[in-house]
C-alpha cells in the first residue's frame, strides 16, 4: 500500500487477516477496508476461498484418520520401553533405540570423523609442501541492511539485574513499537513511506537482553531478507539469553556482542559462518567441546545420524 | 495460538495413568494428544499411506522425548513438531519411493466424507466445487502446498518459515500465491 488511500495489495489484505502486519500498518489496512466496498468485496472473498481450502484439507486428508487409542497406546509403550531402558543404561537404550537402517550412517560417521581427524592432524603440513590454496568455507552473504547504522542505532540498555533477565523466558518479552516512534526511526534511515511496509523495527540489544524502548536501540530489519532475517536474530537473542541465564557468559558481554555486530555474535555463538537452517552442520554446538558433547542428545553424538529436526531435503 | 506450554489439554484425563511415570513422558503424551491429528494430516499431504504416517507421527513424538531429555531449547514446539513430521515424512516418501503421480492415498477418493448437503444438485455442485479446488491445489507447486497446509493447521507464519527454511517475506508470497489461483478456480 503506496499510502493511506491508495488500495491495498492482496498480500497485503492477507497480511492483515492473518495478523502479520504490522501494528502500523494493520491500523492503516482496517481504516482503508472502512471507507472501501471494493477491497472489502476482496476481502471476502479471500476469506471465503480460506474457507473452502480448510473444508478440502480436513474432508480430503482427515475425512477418515484411524483412532487414536491404538495409536496412543503403542506410543505410550515405546516411550515406556525407552525411557526404561535410558534409566537403567543411556548408551545401551540409545543402540538399541537405533533403527538397523541407521547402521551405515554410523559406519560413514565414523569414517568422516577419522578422516577429519587425520586432516586436521597434518593438513596443515601437507598444505604447506604442496601449496595449494586452502579451501574457505563460503559465508553466508550480508545482504544490505540486516545490520543497523552504528551512528543511528549504537544500542542501548537499561541496568537490570541477572534476576530481572532470567526471570522472564523469551517468548514472554515481546514489546511492540509505538506508531510515532517506528514513524522517526523510519525517517532516521530515509525510508520512504511506500516501502516502509517491508520493514520491521526491531530492538538491537533484545528487550530480554535488558534492550530498551530507545531510538538508540531500534532499526529497521528488512522483513524478508532471505539469509541474516529477524528469525535468526530471534535464535541469536535467544541464544544469548540462555547462555547468560547458565552463567556462561556476562550479561554486559552479551549485550555488548549483539549490539556491536549481531551477525558477528551469531557466527560466534553458534560457531557458524551462516545461519545453522541454511547450514549443513549437525547440531548447534556449545561453547566448549566438553559440553557440546553432552548437550547433544545421544542419537546424535554416538551414531552420527542426521537429526530428526534436520533429517530430510527441505523441500 | 501463544506459547505451546500454556496451552490447555482436554485430553489429559486420558493420559492420567501415565502418573507415575516420568515428567518427560507424560509431557509428550500431552503434545501427543493436541498435536497427533494435525500432524497425522500434514504427514498424509506427502501421499504416502496412513500405516506409513502413522508411523511418521510415531517417529515424531519418539524424537520429541529424546529432545525434551537431552534439555534443548522448549521455544515454538508446535514449529519443531510440525518441522520435525515434515522431514520425516520426505523421508519416508523417498524411502518408499512413492511418487505423486502413483500414491497410495487419493485425496479425492480416498477419504472424503458424505457431504451432508440434502438436495441432491447442492451436493453435486459442492462436489464439483471440491474437485476444482482439489485439481488446482494438486497442481501448485509443493512448497506452496505444504505453506498452505501448515497454515491451515494454524501455524503463524514465524513457523512456517522455520519449518519449510523459507523467508517469511516468502512465506507470504507462497500464500497469497495460492489462494489467489484457488480463488480464480473456485470462480470460473
Amino acid at each position: 500500500m503506496s499510502n493511506e488511500n491508495s488500495h491495498p495489495t492482496d498480500q497485503e489484505l492477507l497480511l492483515a487477516a492473518d495478523g502479520e502486519l504490522s501494528a502500523h500498518r494493520a491500523k492503516a489496512v482496517r481504516t482503508h477496508l472502512l471507507e472501501c466496498w471494493q477491497c472489502r468485496a476482496r476481502m471476502s472473498d479471500l476469506e471465503a476461498v480460506i474457507v473452502d481450502f480448510v473444508r478440502v484439507h480436513h474432508e480430503t486428508l482427515g475425512g477418515k484418520l484411524p483412532p487414536i487409542s491404538l495409536s496412543r497406546a503403542q506410543l505410550s509403550a515405546r516411550l515406556t520401553e525407552v525411557y526404561a531402558k535410558s534409566k537403567a543404561n543411556p548408551t545401551l537404550a540409545f543402540f538399541q533405540f537405533m533403527d538397523a537402517r541407521y547402521s551405515m550412517a554410523f559406519l560413514c560417521f565414523g569414517l568422516l570423523a577419522a578422516s577429519l581427524f587425520f586432516a586436521l592432524l597434518i593438513g596443515p603440513s601437507l598444505r604447506s609442501l604442496w601449496s595449494v590454496p586452502a579451501q574457505v568455507a563460503v559465508a553466508a552473504p550480508v545482504e544490505d541492511g540486516v545490520e543497523p547504522n552504528p551512528k543511528l542505532t549504537p544500542g542501548a540498555a537499561r541496568h537490570v539485574s541477572m534476576h530481572d533477565v532470567c526471570a522472564l523466558p523469551h517468548e514472554e518479552v515481546e514489546v511492540d513499537v509505538p506508531d510515532a516512534l517506528r514513524e522517526r526511526i523510519l525517517g532516521e534511515y530515509g525510508i520512504v513511506e511506500k516501502r516502509e511496509g517491508n520493514y520491521e523495527i526491531d530492538f538491537l540489544i533484545a528487550p530480554l537482553l535488558g534492550g530498551t524502548e530507545d531510538p538508540q536501540n531500534l532499526w529497521p530489519e528488512p522483513y524478508d531478507s532471505p539469509v541474516w532475517n529477524a528469525r535468526v536474530k530471534d535464535d541469536l537473542e535467544e541464544r544469548l539469553h540462555n547462555l547468560v541465564c547458565s552463567g556462561k557468559v556476562d550479561l554486559r558481554t552479551a549485550q555488548n556482542d549483539i549490539s556491536t555486530d549481531w551477525i558477528g555474535a551469531y557466527k560466534k555463538y553458534f560457531n557458524t559462518d551462516r545461519p545453522i537452517n541454511l547450514s549443513t552442520s549437525a547440531d548447534i554446538p556449545s561453547l566448549d567441546s566438553h559440553s557440546s558433547r553432552q548437550n547433544r542428545s545421544p542419537k546424535m553424538w554416538l551414531s552420527g545420524i542426521e537429526d530428526p529436526e534436520k533429517s530430510g531435503a527441505q523441500l | 495460538m501463544g506459547s505451546i506450554d500454556h496451552i490447555s489439554f482436554p485430553a489429559l484425563a486420558a493420559t492420567a495413568s501415565l502418573s507415575d511415570r516420568s515428567e518427560i513422558e507424560c509431557e509428550v503424551m500431552r503434545f501427543f494428544e493436541e498435536f497427533r491429528t494435525p500432524l497425522l494430516r500434514y504427514a498424509l499431504s506427502f501421499r504416502i499411506s496412513v500405516h506409513d504416517a502413522e508411523e511418521v507421527i510415531q517417529e515424531v513424538f519418539l524424537a520429541l522425548f529424546l529432545h525434551l531429555q537431552s534439555d534443548k531449547s522448549r521455544k515454538n514446539l508446535r514449529g519443531w513438531l510440525f518441522r520435525v513430521a515434515h522431514n520425516q515424512a520426505l523421508r519416508k516418501r523417498t524411502t518408499l519411493h512413492q511418487r505423486i503421480q502413483t500414491t497410495s492415498f487419493d485425496w479425492i477418493d480416498a477419504h472424503r466424507q458424505p457431504d451432508p448437503s440434502p438436495n441432491p444438485e447442492e451436493r453435486l455442485f459442492a462436489d464439483q466445487r471440491t474437485q476444482r479446488l482439489v485439481a488446482v491445489l494438486k497442481a501448485l507447486p509443493e512448497p506452496d502446498q505444504y505453506c498452505l497446509r501448515l497454515r491451515a493447521e494454524g501455524l503463524r507464519y514465524r513457523e512456517i518459515a522455520s519449518v519449510l527454511g523459507m523467508s517469511l517475506g516468502a512465506v507470504s508470497i507462497s500464500l497469497t500465491r495460492s489462494l489467489g489461483r484457488l480463488l480464480r478456480a473456485d470462480r470460473s
